[in-house]
This record gives structure tokens, sequence and C-alpha cells, in this order.
């Protein structure tokens, strides 16, 4: 029975189930549970076999459960919280009685490669199979209506070094490396550093800084020290995902994605206990030895007062003399080695420790069975002297730990298969990367903490560009030293040939050492196929538990090794992240214009373009586009891109990179813009307006002018044209100021001429206005007369203010963008990018006028000829709606049942009292009067609209108003 | 993909701080026919090798440069000012200059 320690802090209250239970500040969920009597967290995958904590270190799917609606939540690494909802998950109906569970009696009918076998005929029946399969199969639920509180966010370091893991190699390397001056990132996925120390006892050796000290204490000493190195930034409870090329690694720290680049990285990502295979290997009260010390020190939890403590390898001599000082008892060590001699040789201390201690060891004895049913009550051995069972509530695995080599595999570095050490170990790291510590296969102090303080030092020597020091005699010396005892080592106990019942080799996805056999001996005989017909090591923890113990069994039932079986490939992410996490927000810049706060204080509602915020109205949509048709209005057009274009070759460029022809434009005069790409399709429009000999100003719609600007700086690069590009979007403000007393406005805020005579339709002026420099351009797209003032961003605002006060008392009013649409609609002037597509044309969108075909050269002249010479496809016309209501766009014109075309733009002109829009028809089908019939599609399906074809303007078709 | 791309300007940054401009090839001559217009327009070597290629570095000082990479292993082998002067290593072919 599991209990609680002394030592834990404050209560803390969270519900299991819907029912109260209560844990210690320091809790992890699951330590909370099990010291609250809750041992069972979770239902396995396939047979819902009852599952508990097995290595409490979040590497295995045991204890997965549902947090605040959060499925997947590894409740053994997840501190608790006060109010915690904690929900089983994979278990119906409740996770005491499951009825999936009878799985684990019939699985005659579940065998290997079950869902390929059955599943697959008849073809018909497959949704069916799928529903169904899914209810059963699905680990986690995600609630569809809930929003979990998730808040990810990114962030983007730099580092000279980064040291992955935060054990004593890891420290030790970090404040090495910050000690040769380097700036050091120290990822460590626990909540404090210090690694297998902060649960270990035995006293340290072999670096002065913690000699004499035990582990715990050399963990207490290794944070003082990292803390007190401000070279050192320490990403606690970050996890590296993923290694990437360019030293580029991914780290999941709670809801944020980190991307963290440093020339030089140190990996110490240490070892783990490997879980041993034995009949109902998985049973509660089966646990790794690391997992009952964490427990005990970590969480203050103790599982059982006693325990077996299992092993292939003196690993389990030292785990067995940590648990008996963490005040668990041992009531035996079994040590599966047949050569009984072997076993303990390399402990002589803990050997004699634990005879004193009057722990019965049990050489050269195999498992034969754990005893029990939903909590393990004993294991049977088999020993030369014959079959045992050994009463025990707690069984402690402590099979030989092996290196932690996924995210160097994930760099294509190979594991080595090493026969005298019986493991696999890191291949050679590609340069920027050194491997250091526990990972390197030899584990004593010495090895550890000298190898971790030389990585760092030469890792913080190389991003510094120091010069060599020593180091590099003192690394081959020590890789000298590693060799050597790696060398002297023996293979942990051979894997026995896989007996009756369930033997788990997986425990995500219930794969057993059984059906790897069947899986083999049915020809799926590499490892990488066995993985994907039996699915061991693709479940949640992929493969972190299973994979070396895979390897194993593999090389075992081949009657091969390892060394020619090898491993499978290793893949981020190394821990799941939440999609979330990598989604969520990447940096985006949001801008707001000059007059952004007048727009708010007048009730703006906001549209996002691009970047920007712009108004979409300020109530009344109708009232303003009254105001523009007869009095004036007022809009912000700060957004609309502007571009710079100077220098000698200037106008000769822009003829180049336009259809139409600017070098002849007059200084002082605008003209209207529309570009193409080499395929002659339109990519953006606006206008050019000439300020001086080779000064142009340029003009681009608001979401196209990063592409503007690439575009013309691209056509530029290489090029011998005398032509400069600036962006000088930010630095204007600009409202466009249109309606038929405009001018009235205008002549009280300049002294400048704004006659017709003197400032007519596509002049370009430059004055003062409100009192500031401005240039004035005599444009409008909203089809009455209007004058665009572009200002210092900074005078925006003041601009605004003057210009709204002096034109209160002619009518004036704010429009917005909704305004500007219907407006433009009534002219019939298409917006590139909402009536035009990557396939207009300027022939087929109307704006045939703009291609100047006799100039020699331009971008995208001989498509424009080609397309001239077929003739236009499609066009893009006007219609208005007779009868029926306003499509929305995007909405097919039908004709007999076939598509003749669609609607891009459509609106209700207050003006006109009726809905009107652009389209698309095919060419024979754009007459005027034509009728359309108009399916309105989503939402309205079955109905129709009446239009008919409209090509001219619906609005002052002259163009007299725009003009005056 | 994740590698340092050296900008001539700004020097060795994080790829993500540029924009692909595609393969560096030649614009036909004006007047020249479809096909070359369609195979300039539509089609890519892709190669699997050495490319020669355009890029932009956008959150940078917003130039336009060619680089040659190994598409296969992502190791940029120089960077420079277009047009990038001399052969590609042999053994495989990509666009001509752009």
């Amino acid at each position: 029975m599991a209990e609680r320690l002394g030592g834990g802090g404050r209560a803390i209250n969270f519900s299991w189930n819907g029912r109260r239970h209560e844990g210690r500040d320091g809790d992890t969920v699951a330590s909370a549970l099990l010291a609250d009597g809750v041992e069972v967290l979770s239902r396995s995958f396939k047979y819902h076999r009852p599952r508990a904590i097995l290595c409490d270190a979040g590497r295995c799917p045991n204890c997965m459960v549902n947090v605040d609606g959060i499925p997947n939540v590894r409740s053994c690494v997840t501190p608790l919280r006060e109010g915690m909802d904690v929900r089983p998950q994979n278990a119906w109906p409740s996770i005491g009685f499951d009825v999936m569970s009878l799985t684990d009696r019939f699985n005659r009918f579940l065998p290997v490669g079950f869902y390929y076998k059955t599943f697959i005929r008849p073809r018909a029946l497959w949704p069916l199979y799928e529903t169904v399969l899914r209810r059963a199969a699905g680990i986690g639920r995600i609630d569809e209506h809930g929003h979990p509180e998730l808040h990810p966010r990114k962030r983007h370091m730099f580092a000279d070094v980064a040291v992955i893991g935060g054990g004593p190699a890891g420290c030790l390397a970090a404040l090495e490396a910050a000690a040769a001056g380097a700036q050091v990132v120290l990822i460590d996925d626990q909540p404090e550093l210090g690694g297998h120390l902060r649960v270990r006892t035995s006293e340290v050796a072999g670096d002065q800084r913690l000699e004499g000290l035990s582990g715990r204490e050399a963990a207490a000493r290794l944070r003082e020290l990292v803390a007190a190195e401000p070279r050192i930034e320490h990403l606690a409870d970050a996890t590296a995902a993923g290694l990437y090329e360019g030293n580029l690694i991914g780290v999941t720290q709670g809801a944020t994605f980190v991307r963290l680049r440093a020339p030089q990285i140190v990996l110490a990502t240490g070892q783990a206990e490997r879980p041993m295979l034995f009949r109902d290997n998985d049973r509660p009260g089966i646990m790794l030895a690391s997992a009952v010390l964490r427990l005990v020190w970590l969480q203050r939890v103790r599982p059982a007062p006693e325990a077996v403590v299992l092993t292939d390898d003196d690993h389990g001599w030292r785990q067995a003399t940590e648990l008996i000082a963490a005040g668990v008892g041992v009531t035996a060590l079994v040590d599966t080695r047949p050569d009984a001699a072997a076993a303990g040789r390399s402990v002589p201390a803990e050997r004699a420790a634990l005879r004193a201690a009057g722990v019965e060891i049990l050489a050269g004895a195999r498992p034969e069975r754990a005893l029990g049913g939903r909590h393990v009550t004993g294991l049977r051995i088999h020993t030369p002297a014959g079959e045992r069972d050994l009463r025990t509530g707690l069984v402690a695995l402590a099979g030989r730990p092996e290196p932690v080599l996924s995210l160097l595999a994930q760099e294509g570095v190979r594991a080595r298969w090493d026969d005298q050490l019986g493991e696999f170990v890191p291949g050679d790291p590609p340069a920027g990367i050194t491997v250091a510590g526990h990972m390197r296969g030899a584990g004593e102090d010495p090895l550890v903490l000298a190898g971790g303080a030389l990585a760092g030092r030469a890792a913080g020597i190389a991003a510094r560009g120091l010069a060599a020091d020593g180091t590099a005699d003192r690394i081959r010396d020590h890789e000298r030293r590693v060799a050597e005892t790696v060398a002297g080592r023996t293979p942990p106990a051979p894997l026995p040939r896989p007996g009756g019942g369930k033997q788990f080799v997986c425990f995500c996805e219930d794969v057993t050492a059984k059906e790897l056999k069947q899986g083999i001996e049915e020809g799926f005989d590499t490892l990488e196929t066995l993985k994907r017909y039996s699915t061991v090591m693709m479940g949640p923890c992929q493969g972190k538990m299973c994979h070396g113990l895979s390897a194993r069994v593999h090389a075992g039932l081949a009657d091969s090794s390892p060394a020619v079986t090898g491993l499978t490939t290793a893949r981020p992410p190394f821990q799941p992240i939440s999609i979330a996490a990598l989604a969520g927000p990447h940096l985006s810049r949001i801008r707001r214009t000059a007059m952004h706060e007048r727009h708010d204080a007048l009730g703006a509602k906001w549209i996002d373009m691009g970047d920007w915020k712009r108004p979409l109205h300020y109530g009344d949509v109708a009232a303003e586009v009254r105001a523009v048709h007869e009095a004036v209005g007022l809009i912000d057009v700060s957004t609309l891109g502007a571009l710079d274009v100077s220098g000698a070759d200037a106008g000769e460029f822009l003829d180049w990179i336009h259809p139409n022809r600017f070098s002849d434009l007059r200084v002082g005069r605008v003209r209207y813009r529309a570009m193409l790409d080499d395929a002659g399709i339109v990519i953006d429009d606006g206008a050019v307006a000439r300020l001086a000999a080779e000064r142009f100003f340029v003009s681009t719609t608001t979401g196209n002018l990063d592409g503007v600007d690439q575009w013309l700086r691209w056509w530029l690069a290489g090029s011998q044209r005398r032509v400069a590009v600036t962006d000088v979007t930010g630095h204007y403000a600009a409202v466009n100021l249109a309606g038929p007393r405009a001018r009235e406005v205008m002549a009280k805020v300049t002294d400048l001429d704004v006659s017709r005579a003197a400032m007519p339709y596509l002049a370009a002026v430059e004055g003062l206005v409100a009192g500031v420099p401005a240039v004035i351009l005599r444009i409008g797209f909203v089809g009455e007369l209007g004058f665009e003032i572009h200002v210092p961003a900074d005078y925006g605002a003041h601009l605004w203010d003057t210009l709204v006060q002096a034109g209160r008392p002619l009518g004036l009013a704010p429009f917005g963008v909704e305004a500007q649409r219907v407006l433009r609609l009534e002219k019939q002037h298409a917006i590139v990018g909402q009536d035009t597509d990557a396939l207009s044309t300027p022939l087929e969108a109307g704006m045939g006028w703009v291609v100047k075909a006799e100039k020699p050269d331009f971008i995208g002249r001989d498509s424009s000829a080609a397309v001239a010479g077929r003739g236009p496809r499609q066009v893009l016309t006007g219609f208005e709606i007779v009868e029926g209501g306003v499509p929305a766009e995007g909405a097919a014109i039908v004709r007999h049942g076939t598509a003749i075309g669609r609607v891009t733009s459509s609106k209700w002109s207050p003006t006109l009292n009726r809905a009107i829009g652009l389209a698309w028809l095919t060419s024979d089908e754009a007459v005027e009067g034509r009728s359309l019939t108009i399916r309105l599609g989503v939402g309205r399906e079955g109905q129709t609209s009446s239009a008919v074809v409209r090509t001219r303007p619906f609005y002052d078709p002259d163009g007299e108003r725009l003009r005056s | 993909m994740s590698f340092l791309l050296s900008c001539p300007l700004c020097g060795p940054r994080d790829v993500y701080e540029f924009r692909f401009g595609g393969e560096a090839q030649a614009r036909p001559t004006p007047g020249a026919d479809q096909r070359s217009w369609g195979e300039y327009l539509y089609m890519r070597t892709n190669v699997s090798g050495v490319e020669r290629a355009w890029w932009f570095h956008r959150a940078g000082c917003r130039r336009w440069f060619q680089a040659e990479r190994d598409t296969r292993t992502n190791t940029v082998i120089r960077t420079g000012w277009a047009p990038l002067g001399g052969n590609l290593p042999s053994g495989n072919s990509s666009g001509s200059d752009g």
C-alpha cells in the first residue's frame, strides 16, 4: 500500500473521475493519486488491461489521463495544481470495470496484424469498420465543444553552446562552457537540475566541486553553481523534442515552443532503465526501480514498504542499495545472469551492504510470471533449484539502463552495437555536436563528470573561436579511458526466448513478444517492417520505453545480433507536442495607421487587411455612401503601399515593369498602373505619380506592398539600371477626400490653387495642406471628385482633424472600406485579387487599354500578345439583380444547369436601390442586357436570383463627376 | 529545413528569414516562341543535387541574391549577388544562369 512520507507541502484539492481527492504541493498528478489510494490510471490500448505508474518520468503511456479537458496528459510529470479536473481515458464504462478488457481473455481474436487481416473485406463495409474501430481504438478524446486554456507561444533563442540534459554531465558541461566565456542555454526536462543524482544517496566521486557529497547533495550543489553563473540560461521543464540540420533544436516548454540555434551542442541526455520481459510484466505494482526512487525522493510517496528487485546487470545491485537507503526494504534481488558468479562482481561495496541487510540474492534465476490481477502479489521465478513464488506488492525493475540516443539518431547518426557492452552506443556525431555523460555507456562517476566538463569546455572554446589550450589532449586521454572501461564491461543477461502468456514489449500498443514472434514467422522479419505490421514502437511513447527491448527481442527471435538487425529510424518529436504549440501564433505584426485612434473614437468596426487594421464602417454604410455622392467623404488610405522609385533609369524601368508607359509621364501628373507577370496575369494595380524628373511615387494595393517591393527588387537584382526602390509606406499617412464638395473643403485647408484649371484630374502637386508638407494626387476610385493627400505620418492625425473640422459644415462624413467597395462597384472598378485571380489577363478583366503592345518589351508582353491573338475566353463584367437576394462572392451563374460564370463581388447599392456586382462570364455571355440565373449557394441551396448583364458603370458612366 | 544561409550583406542567418525565389534561369528573349515561355514559366529542373537559386532576405536587408545549394543535404556551397559566375559543380545540372 502506498503511503505518504513526511516533508510534503500544503494540501492541494483536485478531482479524479469526478471525486474529490487531496494531494500535496510537490506532487505530480500521478503521485497524488497513488498516495490517495488510486493506483490504476489507465486502461491499455488493445486489451484494456489496468495500468499504473511504470517509469514516473514521462516516458511510457501508462499514466496518460485527461486533465481539464486536455487529453493524453502524462500525469507522472505534470505538477498537481489546485482544482484540477482529472479523468481517465480509454475506459468504458469506468476505469474500474472496463467492458473492453474482455478482449484480454479472448485475444486469440486479436492476433498481430488483426486490423490488416480482418477489416479489408467486404470493402463496402469499411466506413462502418472505421467508425467502430475509431471508438474502440482511440487514446484520449478531444472535447470538440470545449476550449481548453492553451496559450501557445513561440520563442526564438540563440546561444554559443546549447547543453541538452541537466544531469551531472550536462550541468558540468554548461559550467565549463560558460567559464570559457560562452553564452549557454541548458535544457532540462525536469523541474530542477541534477538528473539521477536527485534520487541517489551514494557518494559522488571524480570532480572536486562535488567530492565527498552524496548524490542528492551534489545535485543541490550543481543547482547552486548553475544559478550563480550569469552566462547560463536554464530552461526547466523543457524538452528538446527535435534536433535538426544547422544545429537547430526544437524545445517544448509548457505551451511555449522554443527554436534554439547554437553552433555547439552538448548532448547529455543520459540513460534510462530498460523494462524486463516476463509474463504479465505490466501488472500495477511492477515499476522501474528509478520510478520507485523518484516517487520517494521527488514526490515523497512510498509505493510500498518492501520490494523485490529484478535485474540483469550490476546496475540492479546499486539500485537495491539505493532503495534500502530510500526506506524501501528489499526482500530479494533476482539477477537473471546465468553466470551467478558474475553477478555483483563490479559492485563489491553494494554486494556487502545487501548481504548485511539480509537481502536474499537469487543469482542465475529468471522471472517466470507476475502473480496477481489488478495489483501484483508476487513474482514466480525459475531458479536452478526449481520454481519459487516470491510474495511482494512491489517489483522494482532494474534492467541495464540504455543510452537515450533519439536526438542523435534524428541527426542521422546511427547507433552502433557494442558487442562487449551488449548495448547500442552513439555513433560519431557531426561537427558541432558532442556526446557526453551516461550516453557514452561508461557510467562510472569520474568518467561521466570529466566527460561532461571536457565536452563543455571544448564546445565553449570552439564557439568562442578561442585558441586551443590542451583541452583536445585531455579529451583524447579521456576517450581512451572511456574505451578501456567499456571494453572491460560484461553484457547484461541475454533475453530468454519468449514463452507463453502476455509478455509486453510495447506498453503503448499492447504488443507482446509472442506477437512479434508471430509477425516474424509471417515474414515481417526486418525491424522496420515488423514495426509497421505489429505497431510495436508506434504508440504515444514512440519507442522511448520499448525501442531497445524490441530490437533485442527481434534479434533474438531472428537468431541474429542487434549489430545486424539494428534499430529503427528515429524522427522528431522526442516527446509529443500539442498541435497548438506548433501551430500557434507566429510573431506577426499589426499595423495601425496614424489616424487609428480617431477611427476608434468614431466607433469604427475594424477589418484586418494584410497586417493592417482598417475601419470597415462607422455604423451606417448607406449614409457613408450617400455622403460621398452628395457632399464629401473622408477615408483613411494610409494602408495603400507607397514606393519611392528614383534614379536616372526609373522611368525606363517602370516602362519595362508595366504594360503601359511612364517615361513620357509629365512631372506633376499621375497615371493608372496595372502590373503583369510574364504569364500576362494582372498581379497588382495602383497609381504612379511623377514628382520630379527622376522621382516616381508608386502606390500599390494594401495587401500587395511586400510582393510588389520584392518584384521590383528582383527585376533590379543583377541589372545595370540606376534605380533605387524605397518602401515609404510607413513614412506617409494618407486620406482620400471625395465628393462634389471636396474642393470646397480643400480650399479651406490649403493656400494652393485647387481649381479645376490649376489642379485637374490626374494632377500631382506638392505643397502645404493643413500647414504641413503634402503630396496631393487628383485621383479617386469612388467615382467622385477626389483628392488623395499624403503627409508625413506624424501629421496624419492633424490632417484628419483639420479636414473633419473644415468639412463638417459642408456635410463631411468619414467612410470605411465597405462604403468604398460599394462606391467602386457602382463604377465597376475591379479590385485586383478580389475580382481577379491567377488566370485574369488585362484584356479579359476589362483593362486591355493598359497594354501598349507597340512597346518593344515589358513583363508580360508576349503572353499578352498571345491572349490578344486567341481573344478573350472569359470577361469580367457588371450585373444587376432584377429579382432575388444578393448573391455571395463565388456564387455560380448557370444556364441550362451549366456554369457559365461566377460572382466575384456583389453589394447592395443604396444609390441605385438594387443589388449590383461584378462577375466572370464566358465571353459570349457578356452581352449588355443578357439575363442571368445566379445560384445563391451555401445556406440558400435551391434558391436563385435573376440578373442582367451591365457592361458599363452603373454610376456616372462617362466619369464626368470624377473629372469635375 | 532549418539550415543557415549566408546573405552577402548580412552574413549567416536562419533560412526562415529568407524567401525562396526559385531556380535561377534565363528569361526568354522578347518574341520567343510559346514553348520557351511555357518552359520558363511553368517547368522546373527540380534537381537532386546542386541547384542555383534565388533567395530574398525578407526579414533583413531585402536584397535578392543567389545561392548554390545541394538539395539533398541542404549544404550551401556559396552565395553571392546575381548573377553568380562560373559553373555548377559537375555531375548535375540546374537551370542556366539568371
